[in-house]
């Protein structure tokens, strides 16, 4: 632990939500929750790298249209094809985030692989593939891109979840299981970091539009909806919204996990 | 709607309790230059026009309402007093409150009027406030409330009895509120501050701060961009949720810079 202690200015800044001259990662940026996230950062002025999760061919097409959108947001962007899972391939990728655009400021983890099976039906190889892109990827881009954050005294992680971490849903344990532990890191690691000016926080999302598997036909999606106290799904935009809002705290907000939910998790 | 504007509150009228000096006055000016008008209530009247004539000196609109919150008929001229000068009410925020007689007493020593009092004072007023408000949000057809608790509301103090009872009921308030009137457009969140010393001596009393997990203490302007996000549209999608600004003390188990050195290859 370093004896770096960040200290903030004295005044609030005039723009409280700029984000200009920062750069981010979005790990996950070709689904929708990374996708939101990655635009209201280039909408907020940072220059953003997006990643894909696990890399697969599908999966690049949707990141590098997303690059295209940050693009004609007029901020530097990179697309990073990438198997998250795969150590040495994540340190080569923050690598080469730092030559093209510079030190790392923010980190968005929307890792979000999705499976939906009765736990008997899930082998051990499909619990170490959940685990390994829900958990260990995330965990392993932070710990890559922390060391770049500590060099210059800061940084922003921004955990994002789904609802699956804190309230249980058939079906769903594995992925469920996946995103607790990244609850549990997001604390561990704003403990580990909290004196390089690192702050480490998570939201977890609710039931939102356009989520796969749960509820893949929008009939299904609207009737889920009507059973929640807001009567609608999460607006992925709402998440991009709140990613601005802790990139671009001032670190006083750490190891906190914001839901955002329509008022789902207040009622039992 | 870029990310950006969803953070301005142009043109909306904010209440805010507790105005006259530290967290409060800190909320009023970020409030001010997010676009809001201001109508600032607290007990002291030289503290709160001091408030006023920050938020006018930077261009922005302040009225002062001299307001004791433990009084529901004080708070129901607070309501009408802002509606008589702005006509509407967009944002409460439900800030003041505080020590009172008996807090540190033993509980076997406190007084049955000395329990009243830090109840009334810590969460009966909030609830005053909502109440009073709520018929106006209700007509103007939403809103937005928001409830200022404490990481005492979220864990124990020893020899703490009112403060950590009651701002463990504004942590709940704020869910049956948002469950409520949710439906009606109306959101109600919480922010639980860590430390956040107003004097030099109270810093001091805090050790600067070294105890706290990222090693200072809060500044009081770092709480008003987290309330300008609660109050904004760029958090439609959080109701209900309780947010720590407490530099990771709440994702901690104990004093900070502590971790067990265990090797994974050394036995124990």
């Amino acid at each position: 632990m370093s004896d770096f202690v960040p200290t903030p200015n004295p005044d609030q800044p005039d723009d409280p939500f700029n984000l200009r001259g920062r750069v981010a990662l979005v790990l996950g940026a070709g689904d929708p929750l990374g996708r939101a996230a990655a635009v209201a950062l280039a909408e907020s002025g940072a220059d953003v790298a997006v990643s894909s999760l696990r890399g697969g061919p599908r999966e690049i097409v949707r990141v590098q249209s997303v690059a295209n959108e940050i693009w004609s947001l007029g901020r530097r962007n990179l697309a990073l094809e990438l198997d998250a899972t795969d150590e040495s391939a994540v340190d080569t990728a923050l690598a080469q985030v730092e030559s093209e655009l510079g030190g790392l400021d923010i980190l968005v983890n929307a890792a979000d692989l999705v499976a939906a099976a009765p736990i008997e039906a899930l082998r051990a190889e499909d619990w170490h593939q959940l685990l390994a892109a829900n958990l260990l990827a995330p965990a392993s881009v932070a710990r890559a891109a922390a060391q770049a954050m500590k060099r210059r005294g800061f940084g922003r992680i921004i955990n994002v979840v789904s609802i699956l971490a804190a309230r249980g849903v058939a079906h769903t344990s594995a992925y469920a299981a996946a995103h607790a532990g990244v609850l549990a890191i997001t604390r561990t690691l704003s403990q580990e970091w909290a004196r390089d000016g690192i702050t480490v926080n998570a939201l977890q999302v609710g039931v939102y539009d356009g989520q796969h598997g749960l509820g893949d036909s929008a009939e299904a999606a609207q009737q889920l909806a009507r059973m929640l106290p807001a009567k609608e799904l999460v607006d992925p935009r709402d998440v991009g919204a709140a990613v601005v809002a802790l990139a671009a705290d001032s670190g006083f907000v750490t190891g906190e996990t914001i839901a955002i939910d329509g008022a789902a998790s207040a009622r039992v | 709607m870029a990310v950006s504007e969803r953070f301005r509150l142009d043109g909306q009228v904010v209440l805010l309790t507790g105005a006259g000096r530290g967290l409060g006055r800190a909320m009023a000016l970020a409030f001010s230059d997010a676009g809001a008008r201001i109508a600032g209530a607290a007990r002291t009247e030289h503290q709160l026009a001091e408030t006023a004539s920050m938020v006018k000196a930077r261009g922005g609109d302040a009225i002062s309402i001299v307001t004791d919150v433990s009084d529901s008929d004080a708070i129901e001229r607070m309501v009408a007093r802002t509606l008589d000068r702005f006509g509407r009410v967009d944002v409460l925020v439900n800030n003041a409150g505080g020590g009172a007689d008996g807090d540190g007493s033993p509980l076997t020593q406190l007084t049955d009027q000395q329990w009243r009092n830090g109840i009334e004072l810590n969460l009966s007023s909030q609830m005053y406030c909502a109440r009073a408000v709520l018929p106006t949000m209700t007509e103007q057809g939403g809103g937005v409330i928001i409830n200022v608790a404490s990481g005492f509301g979220l864990r124990g103090g020893r020899d703490n009895w009112m403060y950590v009872s009651a701002k463990a009921g504004v942590v709940n308030l704020t869910r049956s509120l948002a469950v409520t009137y949710g439906p009606l457009g109306i959101r109600t969140n919480c922010i639980a501050p860590g430390i956040f010393p107003h004097t030099p001596q109270a810093l001091e009393r805090w050790r600067g701060g070294r105890y706290i997990p990222v090693g200072r203490a809060g500044v009081a302007w770092e709480m008003g961009p987290l309330a300008v996000f609660l109050a904004s549209n760029a958090a439609a999608g959080i109701n209900g949720e309780t947010i720590a600004q407490d530099g990771g003390g709440l994702a901690a188990i104990g004093p900070t810079g502590w971790a067990p050195r265990v090797s994974l290859t050394e036995p124990l």
